[in-house]
C-alpha cells in the first residue's frame, strides 16, 4: 500500500481575475460616460474679433442671449497683426443653431446717461457678450463683434433712415416722439463717405411704427422752442428728457394726406424743428437767381423770400458773379422757393388748383412765366428791421416794370430784379442833399446880414429925427396956432365988417363977397385938415401928407 | 537568519492584523484568531490585484476630479465654476499663498502622491525587490497616515454649500468634480487598507510565495 503514490493536493483554483476589478472598471465608464455626454453636449467654438475686450474674461464672461446663457468665452487674445481682439468662445450645444452669418455680438457694459441706465446688472456681474440672432440660415464660426450695442434687439418695429446736415445733441437711444409718446429709439448714426450729410436709423416700435407713413416728416424735438408772438410767449418742449438729452418727432403736415404706411428703410429729411417740418415740404424745391444792382449788405444765407408777403422760400445762396458781358461784378442771390408752402398758405379751394402747380412741372414753368411776364413778378430787396439792417427778398408785382422774357432753359431760371424802394430812397433823399449843398447860403446869410445892419442904422436915425422934430416943431407950431388964432379973430371982425357992407344992396360987391368968403371956407378947410393931420402926424411937415411912417 | 529574512510565514505560523497574536495556523485554512476573533490569513487575501484595482480606479478618478469643476460660486447673478487647481491659482493670485499651498498639498500633491507610492510598492511587491525594504514599510505607513487628510477638501465643499447660501446674492453648489475628488479619496484609502505590507518583507526573503 506503501507503494501507491500520494494523491497530490491541488489547492483549489482561484480565478486569477478578482470581482475587484469591477471598480475600475465601473470608475472608467462613469469617467468616460461623462466625458462622451460632454463631449456631445459641446456646442460649436466660435471666434469673434472685437476692436477692445473691455472687461472680458476667459472663462468668465458669459455670452447672453435674452438674458440667458448661450456659452461662455474660454480664450481672449490679441489677432495677429495685434489690431484687435480675438475672443473664442464656447457656445452651448442648445444656441448652435443660433450662430448664423448676421448674428451680432457686442459687448455690454454699464451705461449710464440721461435717457437711462442700461446694463447695470453688469456693474456687479462683470461685462458681458450680447447676442442677437441673425436672420440668415448660412451658419459660421467667425463673427466681427459690434463696437456700440444695438438699441433694440427682438422687438417688433421697423427701422427708418433721416438725414441731417447736423446731428444736433441727437445720439444713440435719444427718444423719438409722435404725439409726445414715446415711440421709438435712435439706434445710431454715421457720416456719409462725403463727410456732408449723416444718416441718423432710427427704430419705431409696433404698433406705433404705422404711423410713419411716406408723407411723415421728421424733426429734431431738442431743446425748447420759444417764440414770441401776438399772444404772448410760447415754449414748446417735448419733453425733459428731449431738452436734455435730444429727441425726435414725427408726425404728417395737416396739409398733406397721410399717405401709406413707409416701407422699412426709407429715407427722411430731418428737419430742424417743428415749424420747418410743417411747413416746407422740400420734395418740390425750386431754385431761382436773382441778380442784384445793389449792395447785398444784410442779406444773409437763410434769409427769407416772401411772396406778396408770405414767406414762401428761403436765400440759399449770397455771393458775387463777374459779368464779362457788361464787364462788371454784381451780387448774385440764389433763392430756393418752395411751391408747396404756396398750397400750404393757400385756401382750400384753391388747394386743388395749386395741387396741380406743384406737382406739374410744365404747367408751374408756365404759370410762373406768366407771373413773370405779364404780372411783372419781380424780386426786390427788402429791409426786414431797421435796427439790424437785415434784409430779405420780396417777390412782388411791379407792373410798371419793364417787360422781360423768363428763360426756363438755364439750369437756374433767373427772376429780374427792381431796385429795392430802400435804395430808391435813398437816391431822393441824396439829390435832394445835392441840392441843398449846391444852395450859396453862405453869400445869402451875408447879404442878409449886411440888408439888417442898414435897416437898423436906418430906423435909428428916423428915430432922432422924430426926437428932433418934436423938439423944435412943436413950439412953433403953437406959435402958429396963436398966430391963426389971431387972425381968425382979425377976420372975424373984417366979418363983421363985410357984413355990415355986404348986407348993402349992392349986388356986386355982395357977389364978390360971397365968392371971397367961399375961397376963404374952402382955404380955412384946409387949413382945418392941415391942422388934424398935424395933430395926429407931426412928422407929415417934413414927410409929406400920405407916405407911411417908417420903412424900407 | 537575518531579522529581515525572517518571517511568521516561513515559521509556519500565522500573526493576526488586528490585535498581533501569533498562532499556529488550522489545518487547510488560517482559520481565526483565538484572542480578537478576526480572521486570519496567511497574505491579504488577493492583496496586490485588489491595491491595483482601487488604484487603477482611483487614477482614472483623479482625471474628471481634477478636470471637473468642484463649486460652483453664484454671485450676483453670474456663475462661476471653479476646478481644484483653478481654486489653487484663484487663492494663489488673491495674495493668500499659505492657503494655495495648504490646497495644493491636500488636494493634488495627496492623492496623487499615494497613488505614485502604492504603485511603487505593489511594483516592488510583484517584482520580488528586497532592497528599501524599511523605506518602503515607513513610505506605507506614510499613505497610509496621510490618507484621511485629503477628505480636507470634500469636508470644505460639504461645508460651503451647506452654510454659503446667501440667495440669490451669492450661493455655492458643489460640482461634480467633488463626487469623483471623493471618490479618490475613498479608493487611495481602499487601495492603503488592501495593500498587505508584510509583501514587502516577503519579498526580501523570498519571492511571493503566499501572494495573490
Amino acid at each position: 500500500m506503501d507503494h501507491l503514490p500520494q494523491a497530490t493536493v491541488v489547492p483549489p483554483k482561484r480565478s486569477r481575475i478578482s470581482v475587484i476589478w469591477i471598480i475600475p472598471l465601473l470608475a472608467a465608464v462613469v469617467a468616460i460616460g461623462i466625458a462622451v455626454q460632454r463631449y456631445l453636449a459641446e456646442g460649436p467654438t466660435i471666434v469673434i474679433v472685437f476692436t477692445a475686450a473691455e472687461g472680458i474674461e476667459a472663462g468668465k464672461t458669459p455670452i447672453k442671449y435674452k438674458d440667458v446663457n448661450i456659452g461662455q468665452v474660454t480664450a481672449v487674445r490679441l489677432t495677429n497683426d495685434y489690431a484687435k481682439v480675438e475672443i473664442t468662445a464656447k457656445i452651448d450645444k442648445h444656441a448652435a443653431g443660433l450662430m448664423v452669418e448676421d448674428a451680432k455680438f457686442w459687448v455690454v457694459r454699464p451705461q449710464i446717461s440721461l435717457s437711462g441706465v442700461s446694463g447695470l446688472s453688469t456693474l456687479l456681474s462683470g461685462n458681458y457678450i450680447g447676442f442677437e440672432p441673425g436672420k440668415s440660415t448660412d451658419s459660421t464660426r467667425i463673427f466681427i463683434g459690434l463696437d456700440v450695442p444695438p438699441v433694440v434687439s427682438g422687438v417688433a418695429g421697423r427701422e427708418f433712415i433721416l438725414t441731417t446736415g447736423d446731428l444736433g445733441s441727437l445720439s444713440i437711444g435719444s427718444p423719438i416722439y409722435y404725439r409726445r409718446v414715446q415711440v421709438g429709439q435712435v439706434t445710431g448714426y454715421e457720416l456719409q463717405p462725403d463727410g456732408k450729410s449723416i444718416q441718423v436709423k432710427i427704430f419705431v416700435h409696433a404698433p406705433y411704427d404705422k404711423y410713419v407713413t411716406t408723407s411723415t416728416r421728421f424733426w429734431n424735438a431738442s431743446g425748447i422752442d420759444v417764440s414770441v408772438g401776438a399772444d404772448g410767449i410760447n415754449v414748446h418742449t417735448e419733453s425733459l428728457v428731449a431738452v436734455l438729452v435730444g429727441g425726435l418727432a414725427f408726425d404728417v403736415p395737416p396739409f398733406m394726406a397721410a399717405g401709406e404706411a413707409a416701407p422699412v428703410d426709407q429715407v427722411f429729411a430731418l428737419f430742424s424743428d417743428n415749424a420747418t417740418a410743417m411747413k416746407a415740404p422740400d420734395p418740390v424745391a425750386k431754385r431761382y437767381v436773382l441778380h442784384f444792382d445793389e449792395s447785398v449788405r444784410g442779406l444773409s444765407v437763410g434769409a427769407p423770400v416772401s411772396l406778396l408777403g408770405l414767406t414762401a422760400g428761403e436765400v440759399t445762396s449770397v455771393g458775387l458773379e463777374v459779368d464779362t458781358a457788361r464787364g462788371d461784378i454784381r451780387p448774385r442771390v440764389e433763392i430756393v422757393w418752395y411751391p408747396e408752402r404756396i398750397v400750404a398758405l393757400g385756401n382750400v379751394k384753391g388747394a386743388a388748383k395749386s395741387e396741380v402747380i406743384i406737382q406739374d412741372e410744365q404747367k408751374r414753368r408756365e404759370f410762373i412765366r406768366k407771373l413773370v411776364e405779364e404780372r411783372g413778378l419781380r424780386a426786390q430787396l427788402r429791409s426786414g428791421s431797421l435796427i439790424t439792417g437785415q434784409l430779405y427778398v420780396s417777390l412782388d408785382y411791379h407792373p410798371n416794370s419793364p417787360k422781360v422774357k423768363l428763360d426756363f432753359n438755364k439750369s437756374t431760371p433767373e427772376i429780374p430784379v427792381v431796385p429795392s424802394p430802400l435804395a430808391d430812397l435813398e437816391a431822393k433823399v441824396g439829390s435832394i442833399v445835392d441840392k441843398i449843398d449846391r444852395m450859396p447860403l453862405e453869400a445869402i446869410g451875408k447879404d442878409i446880414r449886411k440888408d439888417l445892419e442898414n435897416l437898423d442904422e436906418t430906423l435909428t436915425s428916423a428915430k432922432k429925427l422924430i426926437n428932433r422934430a418934436d423938439e423944435q416943431l412943436m413950439p412953433g407950431l403953437k406959435t402958429d396956432i396963436e398966430d391963426l388964432q389971431r387972425t381968425l379973430q382979425a377976420v372975424e371982425r373984417a366979418m363983421n365988417n363985410a357984413n355990415a357992407s355986404l348986407l348993402e344992396p349992392n349986388a356986386a360987391m355982395q357977389e364978390d363977397l360971397r365968392n371971397a368968403l367961399n375961397e376963404f371956407t374952402r382955404a380955412a378947410r384946409s387949413l382945418r385938415v392941415l391942422t388934424d393931420e398935424l395933430e395926429r402926424q407931426p412928422s407929415s411937415l417934413i414927410r409929406g401928407k400920405t407916405e407911411p411912417s417908417g420903412g424900407k | 537568519m537575518s531579522v529581515a529574512t525572517l518571517s511568521a510565514a516561513r515559521a509556519g505560523i500565522v500573526s493576526c492584523l488586528t490585535c498581533g497574536l501569533l498562532s499556529r495556523p488550522a489545518a487547510a485554512e488560517p482559520g481565526y484568531c483565538r484572542r480578537c476573533g478576526a480572521k486570519l490569513a496567511w497574505r491579504k487575501h488577493h492583496s496586490v490585484q485588489y491595491t491595483w484595482a482601487f488604484l487603477i480606479a482611483a487614477a482614472i478618478c483623479y482625471i474628471p476630479a481634477n478636470a471637473l469643476p468642484v463649486l460652483g460660486t453664484t454671485a450676483l447673478g453670474s456663475t462661476e465654476f471653479d476646478t481644484i487647481i483653478g481654486g489653487v491659482i484663484f487663492l494663489y493670485k488673491t495674495g493668500s499663498w499659505p492657503l494655495a499651498l495648504i490646497v495644493l498639498v491636500a488636494s493634488i500633491m495627496i492623492p496623487l502622491g499615494k497613488i505614485v507610492a502604492l504603485s511603487w510598492l505593489l511594483i516592488t511587491v510583484q517584482r520580488g525587490w528586497a532592497r528599501n525594504a524599511h523605506d518602503r514599510a515607513r513610505l506605507y505607513r506614510l499613505v497610509e497616515f496621510i490618507g484621511k487628510w485629503s477628505m480636507l477638501d470634500v469636508f470644505v465643499d460639504a461645508f460651503t454649500v451647506a452654510l454659503v447660501q446667501l440667495s440669490p446674492l451669492m450661493s455655492v453648489e458643489p460640482g461634480l468634480g467633488v463626487v469623483f475628488f471623493m471618490a479618490v479619496v475613498v479608493l487611495t484609502m481602499l487601495a492603503a487598507q488592501s495593500f498587505d505590507p508584510r509583501l514587502i518583507w516577503d519579498s526580501s526573503a523570498e519571492r511571493g510565495a503566499h501572494g495573490g
